[in-house]
């Protein structure tokens, strides 16, 4: 062993070698170089982004569509012009999301099937990563790496369908970004993974390490969402809400921006308390009595399924506050109903969810329609679930972006992502804008009533005078 | 007097959370005595009760939805009373096993050596949870009508349940201090806790008095997951852990070993649970961690314990 | 020394291993072929539970106090190298003061934990540091102001090279780029563990390892001998502290955040815990072999089962009847289960572990018919 020599020079030596290796590091110094690009190309794109969200009825498109960015002189990296392209899909395929992202991976499966998984001389394959664990029942820190770093080593590896959890697209973007990997979340609503001045300062340079955007999402933000519950509110005559949230970044952020817009002038909703709950606790009750006393006209929750929206209902019920509970998008699945139990949600629960539900996809009739009618044919039931949806247009967008690209290599595959615009896919018409977000802004109000979802109105934000 | 107090709002939230946190502590008294009955006769902290107590809720559930699917119906009486007999046994004759094959066996072994084997069962009892009902929250289908048994005027909240986990909870406590106090085998599990050597000299056969005991105290962690259901209807695997610590710090706090201790202690902790929740949401739970960590240090015998306790 | 007749003993021969591994491409290659799993993106982490698992060992193995709490000095260590390096925070602290402002603001948490622990008897000592534990990790999550709850701190820069290792590592064409190539952060992170390593066995050696096993074996006969109990006590679970939050600082800069509080959670504790158990208590090598094993299983084991299990859950047919039980239990989904067994197995069976130090070993097969690692402590 080791030993013969004496150990104690032994460590002096190793601990010598410790200090040498790994030292002064200045933190500042990775990301400057690229800050100022990052924070420019998002600039460019936000200025009208954050205001109009305001301004333009959400409902309806931007109106305006980002200028195509200019085309590199040069793509690096390998390049191929047939062969076979691969991509992943990251997502949690384990606990209690696992209803939601069957059916993005349904989603994504049917739009390559409808290619006939071929799209030029590119034949595809696609493979489906789970960033959960069993015991977390929920997204892993450690997985999600792992996941990122496998398909940035896999050169085969052209798109990255991922992710589900805000959370987890906060440590797969810098790692992706690094590798120019295009990645296409159908269900991050965070607003700050793109939008500058809705988080950290450094956000969202910090997830940009290169200063290029190649991070896209097709589905609309929280920034949306959160004021457009406010007004639904409004409009269903609620004078005061009590607000609870999960403490998570999604869930949180989207009762932060409820809240503010509640608070705003053209709302006013009185706001009697904001608090975060304990999402490991089994019951609220003692909770719950507080806020009955309060007697607010609405209980909204910023939170998930998984965050224990269901159990918040229940004792609502149980301490006989009768007010009606809203709820975001991630709530929008079968598993909430089920965990709440229909009867205690049936006709006071309101939920509102980015895009379309499956009845009114049908309605819309092209693109929409055929998506829904093709998923309930192969699948032998409806799309349900709120982002099955999602998930096949962000195939749909990995498609078109490497049909665009003509080539096997990731910057062009993600640049050509850039130059979607006008896009006909099963949500509608939309753009990308220079952040990588959908001009999307389609909101929807459902309820639930005999344990079921049901549409119940478009939402939007008027207009300010 | 009293409506002069009720007539604040304040005053009304403060007996509904003490009564919400009253129940509370019943149920996790059901599951404390479990701890302490099988630390006051082998000192072994049998770090899987809570998790047996997971499985008891899961047992009760497979059998109301199969009940559900049978008849079609799943608010009769009769299946109450029926989960409430089996579902005991089921835990009763889990916990038997339990002990039967992973602690008899290293009865001589050192205290910690056991406390390990109990965290393993812990893990596999949780494993078993997960894949029984999955990751998600499973609701548990009403059996009984949530109604307010107080006139709705007075604002105080107490519900058909919270009687009948009390009409549960209380008549199985006294049975059980009975039963240690009078019958033989009662007695006879005093005399091991107090000493097992002696008690094996004077005929007792302690093997057949620990079984009978982890016997017991599963059927309590069995009823206790009834009465919990019927109160929090919502299941999942990880429910026992933390149900498990609320109990568990209950015994500490009411001197582990001692069996009016546990319940006083429960009933205190429920109470410091619902009061913590009223303040802030987010830090009942750790206020219950400092508790244990401050009970465990500075007075370990708990309120009700002295230094020269009888155990069970 | 165990293979004192041969010139070359197991123990070199893992540790030339481990450092030829990066050097072989071709080995990760076919790794990564056969699994879709770069393995060398997953060997440090194991490095630094490695760490985490020694510096359990330094409370439970040499000083017998079953420690359940392992996992708070963790997250401690990882997030305050969070809050000295993220832009979010003005400290933007080097790499090196980031590992070793951690280490330090650990064992003082450690110091001050242990004055009121050292008196506690054995199971209450360890529901103290179990509470201890759930303390902190819930405090990380409730102090959003402070530690961004479970949005969690990010992103923690990478270390940056010094010219001669930078120069060096650009010339064999690795680059500098700690997000893609996986060999800086392995040998980063291999060297602390050997450093690690050879700190404990230079500790074990020395009068205050000798001084720990006395109390372990016999603690009222080492106080009589005159050994001031309290104070080994206190130093065993001081170094302890500061290894395990020297393990969490690497690991916030190895993955670039200080996840979620959830990876300082009771789970993290107990999975330490079973790896000394199945490796042998007190025992460097026992200890390094139980981390092998069990989160060899974990991080890679379990993940490449999870694939195969998916894949096999589409098909149908015998494949799926025979191997699908089996990837089961082996995958993520059985992964409680396993760690279940393993404690309960090997406290019935082998209490000592399987690669039990020489002392626990002897003492094992002499004299007390009951073998036992942990001691009795009433």
């Amino acid at each position: 062993m080791i030993g013969r020599i004496g150990p104690w020079v032994h460590g002096s030596v190793l601990l010598l070698l410790l200090t040498g290796f790994a030292c002064n590091k200045a933190p500042q110094n990775t990301p400057t170089a690229s800050d100022d690009g990052g924070a420019k190309i998002s600039l460019k794109g936000t200025g009208n982004d954050s205001s109009t969200s305001n301004n333009s009825p959400a409902g309806t498109e931007d109106g305006t569509v980002a200028p195509i960015p200019p085309k590199p002189a040069k793509f690096e990296g390998p390049t191929a012009k047939s062969g076979k392209i691969k991509i992943v899909s990251s997502l949690p395929r384990t606990g209690s999301a696992k209803g939601q992202t069957d059916t993005i991976v349904n989603g994504i499966k049917l739009a390559l099937e409808e290619v006939n998984y071929k799209v030029g001389d590119f034949t595809i394959e696609y493979e489906d990563l789970d960033d959960a664990t069993a015991q977390a029942g929920q997204w892993d820190a450690q997985r999600e790496t792992s996941n990122a770093q496998r398909a940035v080593q896999d050169l085969d590896v052209m798109v990255y369908i991922g992710t589900y959890n805000s959370g987890a697209a906060k440590i797969a973007m810098p790692i992706l970004n690094r590798a120019d990997l295009l990645m296409i979340s159908p269900a991050n609503t965070t607003p700050s993974l793109t939008k500058p001045n809705t988080g950290d300062k450094d956000e969202p340079a910090r997830y940009r390490p290169t200063g290029r955007v190649n991070y896209f999402r097709v589905v609309p933000t929280d920034d949306v969402q959160g004021p457009v519950a406010a007004w639904w509110a409004k409009k269903m005559k609620v004078k005061s809400v009590y607000i609870l949230d999960d403490g998570e970044a999604y869930g949180k952020g989207i009762a932060d921006l409820f809240k503010s817009e509640c608070e705003d002038e053209r709302v006013r909703i009185k706001v009697l308390g904001q608090e975060t709950i304990d999402v490991r606790a089994q019951e609220f009750r003692a909770l719950m009595l507080k806020i009955k006393k309060e007697n607010p006209d609405l209980v909204y929750f910023g939170g998930t399924t998984q965050t224990k929206a269901g159990q918040l209902a229940k004792d609502m019920k149980s301490v006989g506050l009768d007010c009606p509970f809203m709820v975001p998008d991630g709530c929008y699945e079968k598993a909430f109903i089920e965990s709440a139990g229909a009867d205690v949600l049936n006709g006071r629960c309101y939920v509102t969810f980015g895009g379309l539900p499956p009845s009114e996809l049908v309605k819309q009739g092209g693109k929409s329609k055929a998506f829904v009618e093709a998923y309930e044919r192969k699948f032998g039931k409806m799309p349900d679930e709120a982002y099955a949806v999602y998930g096949y247009e962000c195939a749909l967008v990995a498609l078109e972006a490497i049909r665009r690209a003509g080539e096997k290599n990731r910057q062009a595959i993600t640049y050509a992502a850039h130059t979607i615009r006008n896009f006909q896919g099963a949500l509608g018409t939309w753009s990308f804008d220079a952040n990588g977000d959908t001009t999307l802004r389609v909101m929807s109000g459902s309820v639930v009533r005999d344990g079921q979802f049901q549409f119940e109105t478009l939402l939007s934000i008027p207009p300010k005078r | 007097m009293a409506t002069v107090l009720l007539a604040d709002s304040t005053w009304v939230l403060f007996v509904n959370i003490c009564l919400n946190g009253l129940t509370t502590g019943f149920l996790y008294a059901l599951i404390a005595l479990g701890y302490t009955m099988v630390y006051g006769i082998v000192e072994l902290i049998n770090f899987a009760h809570g998790d047996l107590f997971m499985l008891g809720c899961f047992f009760a559930w497979s059998l109301v939805s199969a009940a559900a699917v049978a008849t079609g119906s799943t608010g009769a009486l009769l299946l109450l009373l029926a989960i409430l007999l089996l579902t005991p046994l089921f835990c009763a004759a889990i916990n038997w096993s339990v002990d039967r094959v992973i602690y008899r066996p290293r009865r001589s072994a050192p205290k910690l050596n056991l406390l390990v084997s109990a965290i393993g069962v812990s893990f596999i009892f949780m494993n078993i949870g997960q894949l029984w009902g999955g990751a998600q929250d499973l609701d548990f289908p009403r059996l009984v009508e949530d109604r307010n048994l107080l006139p709705a005027d007075s604002g105080l909240q107490f519900s058909l349940i919270d009687a009948i986990v009390i009409s549960v909870t209380v008549p199985t406590m006294i049975g059980l201090a009975i039963f240690v106090k009078l019958t033989p085998l009662g007695k006879a599990m005093r005399a091991v806790a107090q000493n097992p050597m002696a008690a094996q000299l004077m005929g007792i056969n302690t093997n057949r008095v620990i079984s009978a005991t982890f016997l017991i105290g599963g059927a309590l962690a069995g009823v206790g997951s009834v009465v919990y259901v019927l109160k929090i209807p919502t299941i999942n695997w990880a429910m026992g852990f933390q149900n498990g610590l609320y109990a568990f710090t209950s015994a500490v706090l009411g001197g582990i070993g001692n069996i009016p201790g546990a319940v006083l202690g429960a009933i205190l902790i429920g109470m410091v649970y619902s009061l913590g929740s009223w303040y802030d949401a987010r830090w009942a739970t750790t206020l219950v961690f400092l508790i244990l960590i401050v009970i465990l240090v500075f007075r370990p015998a708990g309120i009700l314990g002295t230094h020269t306790r009888e155990k069970v | 020394m165990r293979n004192a007749k041969l010139p070359i003993s197991w123990e070199m021969l893992a540790v030339a291993a481990a450092l030829l591994y990066p050097l072989v491409p071709a080995v990760d290659d076919f790794l990564f072929r056969l699994t879709h799993w770069r393995f060398g993106f997953v060997m440090p982490t194991i490095f630094i539970l490695a760490i985490l698992a020694l510096a359990l060992n330094v409370v439970v193995g040499y000083a017998g106090l079953l420690h359940l709490g392992i996992a708070g000095f963790f997250g401690i260590g990882a997030y305050v190298t969070g809050i000295l390096t993220v832009p979010a925070y003005p400290f933007g602290c080097s790499f090196w003061l980031a590992v070793l402002a951690s280490t330090l603001v650990a064992t003082a948490f450690g110091i001050v934990l242990s004055a009121p622990l050292l008196r506690l008897r054995g199971d209450y000592f360890a529901l103290v540091t179990l509470g201890f534990g759930l303390a902190v990790m819930y405090s990380i999550r409730n102090l959003e102001e402070i530690t961004a709850g479970t949005k969690s701190l990010n992103p923690v820069p990478p270390p940056e090279l010094l010219p001669p290792f930078g120069q060096l590592f650009e010339a064999v064409g690795w680059g500098t780029d700690w997000a893609s190539e996986y060999r800086l952060f392995y040998y980063l992170t291999l060297a602390f563990l050997l450093g690690t390593i050879l700190l404990l066995r230079n500790l074990e050696r020395s009068s205050l390892g000798r001084a720990w096993v006395a109390l372990r074996e016999d603690e009222l006969a080492a106080t009589c001998m005159g050994l001031n109990a309290a104070r080994l006590k206190l130093a065993a679970f001081a170094l302890s502290a500061a290894l395990a939050g020297m393990a969490g600082s690497l690991y916030a800069i190895k993955l670039g955040s200080t996840a979620d509080p959830l990876a300082y959670d009771f789970n993290r504790s107990v999975t330490m815990l079973c790896c000394l158990i199945l490796g042998g208590l007190g025992n460097r090598n026992g200890v390094l072999l139980g981390v092998a094993l069990i989160l060899g299983y974990d991080n890679l084991l379990a993940p490449i089962l999870d694939d195969v299990q998916r894949a096999l859950g589409e098909q149908s047919g015998w494949k799926k009847i025979v191997l699908y039980p089996f990837t089961l239990l082996m995958s993520t989904k059985g992964k409680l289960m396993m760690f279940g067994l393993v404690l309960i197995l090997m406290m019935r069976y082998r209490p000592e572990g399987l690669l039990p130090s020489s002392r626990v070993r002897e003492e094992m097969h002499e004299g007390d018919p009951a073998p036992h690692t942990l001691p009795r402590k009433e």
